[in-house]
């Protein structure tokens, strides 16, 4: 049995041997609906299907202006006459066309003067020439030296196509003398859920046909090989990824995560820290500041802590701590104004705490600072825990990042002692410096009764991202591109 | 964070090590050198703890401990010296606290010059709060004529200044001179001028402002008058710093005698402080397992002054050190010297388990839906502007508690946003250019009232958008997110009148829905009809 398609085009094709356009042409069928028929008869061994590279020429630009003017020799010839003398052919067409009045032999030059030869007849590379004009044609329809002379002359150029040449076999010939048309199949309509439900499916020579209200049908086969429209699908953003890979890192390592508000009195922010009330990072140049104050809680330890050191052997900042400037109200400059207040209400070890929040520094915006941005902190507080345990969590943190090479130079951070910064080996950028660390200041924990060590880690997460995503301008995370969002995979290897 | 440029043959000389072994090592000292490396010299950054390294001679005198080539206490001979000053009352309620001192036998060369300059520089950052709390002076001391006085001017007092030709007025120079228009704020409200003056009346400094024309330094100059003026005892700090590096340069440094009414002193005090810490206490902080002598050893590395006695190390700190307040300080120093790397990396065997916070929980169950529902995440800026967030939301400001920030960086960042609508439709209007249907969400934190509180918002735009899907994907939030919520007519100026729905939770708005306005999509520069939603899911 065949399809409605598979007889047509077996009648087609045993009319004498053919190729796919001219018989989607006569059928008015779709060229991929021939091949696909074609192939399928080829299959059964009624057709034989030759596929052959062949070379097809068409006309330059300058093949087809000589096409439609005429080429520059036959103009020259024409404007000839008797004889002209050779002083007044100085224009460059009459340069080409002198040279190939010679060659073609149909002119001569005697004394400074150039004289027709001959009849000059009509050449192939004319021919061709007129040919090609109509369209672009196969190497077996021209003749081969008139085209070799023409692409030596740059007016046609040539491109190699596919093409097939179906030829009806004898089996064929049987097939379409023993009057197919009785037997042939119809195209299968889209499947409905009737037909599922009472139509019959039958094989016969290897191919499924549905029975179904007293007619058969094939399924024309597809071209399975065509790209079909693009769907996207909704998708988390590809740098909330990255902050979840982070999160579970910390998760994994049984750190506990935590939030806190991104309004914060500078008490939090700033003097529970110990950043003395004017150390330049509190400045307004590089803070946002409110215009309000907030409630702060019993300060009386931390003011001691930052005028005499308190009571545990640290000089202090000397001067005077004030209260109104704690309590000038900031949008969060880091994390760790959190972490503290969360150390305070939870001073007993062990602590393990995390948290990944936007901050926020007065920077102007452009591809390598935004206004606000992620930071990742991890802190851990438990009888003796030490600098060297704290190397030790970050080691293991950013070989979990995939960060394998990690080396630690000594840093400085208000609220540390020893500090350390983290480098990274990245390949083509060396060592990278991502995040800062070190062990919370007595002057810090002590008025917060915090009796054991805090060892304590940072980065931007921000940095991280481009790294991990190829970024080169971190607007790109907030004002995103619709199409990075579309084409950046869930696959991403972070 | 200020930029010593280092010449590496200089840096050779001082030092006594070869390039190579320098350049190996400086990182580890705690210099970031990033990629300014040139063929000559390296440029590199030191922490604002350490002053003492903003200068060649600094990290020379650093350097040769850290490579192990000279180590402990540098001691730095002060010759008691004849100069007097006299600080008046006058001064006191102004500029308070002076420290001076001479060095003697200096040959500058033109560099030399820009490297104390720089210096001094350095110091008004790093220590100095941009010069409020410590200026610094340096004067070619054959110029002027001992004794000096230090006392509150009259503002209309005239002067060359440096860098200029013809007297003015101290008034003036804070208007007219750079300096005195760079730092001029310092002295606001303050009656009287700080200046320092000579025997002869002739001005050698305006503190903190400019030095007179007078006494600059040239390469003539041999001997120096140092005068550092400030709020508190880091002018102390500064002046040792100043005095020990020209003495690494040769220089020999001699004393004046200040005089005031509460009691006079010897300026520079290069005295030592002195600190008593057990190897015990430095191994529990740090992690390793010295013994009382190698933990001196380690410290002398680092140029202090160490003597172990059993597991106790009386230390010196010498005097240009600013970053000691503590025992913890001293350990960290032994923790650079013994060297990070060696350190005994290991996990520490603390056992805690991990948890997520509710919030996180929840914003995972939301953007499973908004995914499954076909939308795209953003993560829009929780900066914005009244007139995006109100104004072309056809929103009214009033009682929406709003954060305004006090000092914008920039007209479109003056605001915490309150919702997340406008973010997602600020995002559309980025993105026109892109095929539609275009579907969007954000989870993400606003404040209210300086309150921060989660939303989820959700956008989609496409020429058949209407209230039917967005009343879809409501519906559907709210199952999944099982939040129950009461639907009524809405009054935003967001939506289209009659396609707009609120949600209310015990009777207080909780979210929104609906066709958005075309004047709001207009405002936004949109050219599509789009629909949105916004639900408030939780706060902190």
């Amino acid at each position: 049995m065949f399809s409605e398609n598979d007889v047509k085009v077996l009648k087609a094709i045993s009319v004498g041997p053919s190729d796919p356009q001219s018989i989607a042409e006569k059928l008015e069928l779709k060229v991929e609906a021939v091949r696909a028929s074609a192939d399928a008869l080829s299959e059964r061994g009624l057709v034989n299907v030759t596929k052959s590279v062949e070379e097809i020429f068409s006309l330059t630009e300058e093949g087809r202006k000589y096409a439609h003017e005429g080429l520059p020799e036959r103009n020259l010839l024409q404007s000839l006459g008797s004889g002209k003398p050779m002083s007044e052919l100085k224009a460059p067409a009459h340069k080409i066309g002198l040279g190939w009045l010679r060659r073609k032999g149909w002119a001569t030059i005697q004394g400074g003067e150039i004289k027709p030869l001959g009849s000059a007849p009509r050449g192939l590379d004319e021919e061709i020439l007129e040919k090609l004009l109509a369209g672009p044609k196969s190497s077996a329809d021209l003749d081969k030296k008139g085209l070799a002379d023409l692409k030596s002359r740059g007016l046609v150029s040539s491109s190699k196509s596919k093409e097939w040449r179906y030829e009806i076999t004898e089996e064929g010939k049987k097939c379409v003398s023993g009057g197919m048309d009785e037997t042939a199949a119809q195209e299968m309509p889209p499947l409905t859920s009737d037909m599922i439900k009472t139509g019959q499916w039958i094989e016969k020579d290897g191919i499924s046909y549905l029975e179904y209200l007293g007619s058969t049908y094939r399924p024309r086969p597809y071209d399975v090989t065509l790209a079909a429209d693009r769907i996207i699908p909704g998708k988390k953003h590809p740098y909330q990824r990255l902050i979840d890979f982070m999160r579970e890192i910390m998760l994994e390592m049984g750190f506990v995560e935590i939030k806190g508000q991104i309004v914060q009195s500078s008490f939090w922010n700033f003097d529970a820290l110990f950043q003395p009330q004017d150390h330049p990072a509190r400045e307004m140049q590089d803070t946002f500041y409110l215009d309000s104050l907030a409630d702060i809680p019993d300060y009386t330890r931390v003011k001691e802590m930052h005028e005499c050191g308190g009571a545990v052997g640290s000089t202090g900042w000397g001067g005077c701590w004030k209260p109104e400037v704690a309590r000038q109200e900031v949008l969060r400059t880091h994390t760790t104004g959190v972490t503290i207040k969360y150390l305070a209400e939870h001073p007993e070890p062990p602590v393990k705490a995390f948290g990944i929040d936007r901050v926020y520094r007065r920077e102007a915006i452009d591809a390598t600072h935004t206004p606000e941005f992620e930071q990742l902190e991890g802190i851990v507080m438990d009888r003796d825990v030490t600098f060297s345990h704290l190397l030790g969590i970050l080691k293991e943190f950013y070989a979990k990042m995939g960060f394998e090479e990690v080396r630690f130079r000594p840093g400085y951070f208000p609220y540390t002692e020893p500090s350390v910064e983290p480098e990274v080996f990245i390949d083509g950028l060396g060592w990278v410096e991502l995040g800062g660390a070190g062990v919370f200041r007595k002057e810090v924990t002590a008025p917060f009764g915090i009796e054991h060590p805090v060892l304590a880690w940072g980065l931007g997460v921000s940095r991280v991202a481009m790294l991990k995503l190829g970024l080169k301008d971190l607007r790109l995370l907030y004002q995103s591109d619709i199409e990075w969002l579309r084409e950046t995979p869930v696959s991403i290897k972070l | 964070m200020p930029v010593v440029r280092l010449y590496y043959e200089d840096m050779e000389r001082l030092i006594g090590a070869s390039r190579d072994t320098i350049m190996g090592r400086l990182a580890m000292m705690g210099a970031d050198i990033g990629k300014r490396a040139e063929e000559e010299h390296v440029d590199v950054e030191f922490f604002p703890d350490r002053p003492d390294l903003y200068s060649a001679e600094g990290v020379a005198r650093a350097m040769q401990g850290f490579l192990g080539l000279k180590t402990g206490l540098v001691e730095y001979p002060i010759k008691e010296g004849p100069i007097v000053l006299q600080v008046e009352e006058s001064v006191k309620s102004v500029r308070p606290i002076i420290g001076c001192a001479v060095v003697r036998g200096l040959s500058f060369t033109s560099e030399a010059i820009l490297s104390l300059m720089g210096l001094q520089e350095d110091l008004h950052w790093g220590l100095g709060r941009n010069r409020r709390k410590v200026a610094i002076g340096v004067h070619d001391l054959s110029r002027v004529t001992p004794p000096f006085r230090y006392f509150g001017e009259d503002p209309a007092r005239k002067f060359v200044p440096l860098d200029f030709a013809e007297e003015m007025s101290m008034e003036e120079m804070l208007q007219k001179h750079p300096k005195g228009k760079g730092y001029g704020h310092i002295l606001q409200g303050c009656q009287r001028y700080p200046l320092i003056v000579d025997a002869k009346d002739q001005v050698l400094s305006f503190p903190p402002i400019i030095n007179g024309e007078l006494t600059s330094v040239t390469e003539e100059t041999k001997d120096l008058f140092i005068d550092v003026t400030g709020t508190d005892g880091m002018v102390h700090k500064a002046l040792n710093i100043v005095v020990t590096s020209l003495a690494e340069r040769g220089g020999r440094i001699e004393s004046v005698q200040v005089r005031r009414s509460e009691g006079d002193f010897v300026s520079p005090n290069l005295q030592p402080s002195s600190w008593t810490v057990k190897a015990a206490q430095a191994n529990k902080l740090i992690g390793f397992d010295l013994t009382g002598e190698e933990l001196a050893k380690c410290l002398q590395r680092m140029r202090l002054g160490a003597i172990a006695n059993g597991s106790e190390v009386q230390v010196l700190v010498p005097a240009y050190r600013a970053d000691i307040m503590h025992s913890w300080d001293i350990f960290e120093d032994a923790a650079k010297a013994y060297g990070f790397e060696k350190l005994d990396a290991r996990l520490p065997r603390t056992v805690t388990v991990g948890r997520a916070h509710p919030s996180e929980v929840r914003k995972a169950e939301i953007r499973e839906v908004m995914a499954g529902l076909g939308y795209l995440e953003t993560m829009p800026f929780t900066l914005t502007n009244e007139k995006v967030h109100f104004q072309w939301m056809r929103r009214s400001p009033e009682g929406a508690g709003a954060v305004a920030v006090l000092h914008p960086i920039s007209e479109l960042h003056t605001i915490l946003r309150t919702s997340l609508l406008s973010s997602l439709l600020e995002i559309f209007a980025m993105n026109q250019h892109h095929p539609l249907p275009q579907k969007i969400f954000a989870a993400g934190d606003v404040v209210v009232a300086k309150k921060t509180r989660m939303h989820l918002a959700a956008a989609s735009m496409h020429s058949g958008a209407n209230f039917s899907e967005i009343r879809s994907v409501i519906d559907a939030v709210l199952r999944e997110l099982a939040i129950k919520a009461e639907i009524v007519p809405s009054q935003d100026g967001a939506l289209l009148p009659g396609r707009g729905g609120d949600l209310l939770a015990k009777g207080r708005k909780i979210g929104c829905f609906g066709e958005l306005h075309p004047l709001v999509l207009r405002s936004f520069g949109l050219e599509q009809p789009a629909v949105g939603m916004e639900l408030e899911w939780g706060e902190l």
